[in-house]
């Protein structure tokens, strides 16, 4: 994975992406034990199209597909030395705040950068899937959340009302 | 079972703080496993599940 996070810190030397965070199940195992995932979620910020409000991923996929690199693509997947990477603009506010405020991490001599855990949180209760109620579930079970920065992101984006029917649903510990 | 969950907590957390670049490794190994599962001749083999049928694309 190292050959992947090296040529993604490569797309952003030449220009091709912005600033990036590593989100997902990836980004939760910067925290937590290791989980099994086929995928890499990299949360990007992509400039919008020349005159265009769009913002286009194309790129992002036409860099990676010319030499050297000739990466293939697999549905919403680019495969990156190996690794299946999706690349995500953030959806809202919360997406961009997670993104603004990752931190620099460490993969052996490899610098990448990963979502903070209270924003992983958050994603995840805002989506809601199966996997993400039990990845909030082993974030509460964990030391490594901030009460207190996870309350105030959960306030500033409105979802309060949903982490206490989370809290209700699954223990309040 | 108090003694297992208080076991499976340690060992989660002894995997918890292992060095992001060696877990990466394990998630590697994770997936590489997986995919050699999904890919095995006698998984395909199986009849679809009468509960689960496959979702039409």
């Amino acid at each position: 994975m190292k050959a992947t996070l090296q040529v993604i810190n490569q797309m952003q030397t030449d220009g091709v992406i912005g600033q990036y965070a590593i989100g997902g199940a990836i980004g939760a195992t910067f925290y937590l034990e290791p989980t099994a995932t086929f995928d890499i979620d990299v949360f990007v910020s992509l400039k919008t199209a020349p005159g265009s409000s769009l913002i286009s991923l194309a790129p992002i996929y036409d860099y990676l597909t010319r030499p050297p690199h000739h990466c293939k693509i697999e549905n919403e997947y680019v495969v990156i030395e190996g690794w299946q990477v999706q690349f995500l603009p953030p959806g809202d506010a919360l997406g961009e705040e997670a993104l603004a405020q990752a931190i620099a991490v460490k993969v052996d001599e490899v610098t990448t950068h990963v979502m903070t855990a209270e924003h992983l949180v958050a994603l995840a209760l805002q989506l809601g899937r199966a996997k993400d109620k039990i990845r909030i579930t082993q974030f509460r079970a964990s030391d490594v959340l901030d009460e207190e920065k996870l309350n105030q992101i959960l306030v500033r984006h409105g979802l309060l009302a949903k982490w206490q029917e989370f809290k209700d649903k699954y223990g309040n510990e | 079972m108090d003694k297992i969950m208080a076991g499976k907590r340690e060992s989660r957390k002894q995997l918890a703080a292992l060095p992001f670049a060696q877990k990466l490794v394990l998630v590697e190994k994770m997936r590489d496993r997986s995919q050699l599962i999904a890919a095995s001749s006698l998984r395909r083999q199986q009849p679809p599940c009468p509960l689960h049928p496959p979702r039409p694309r």
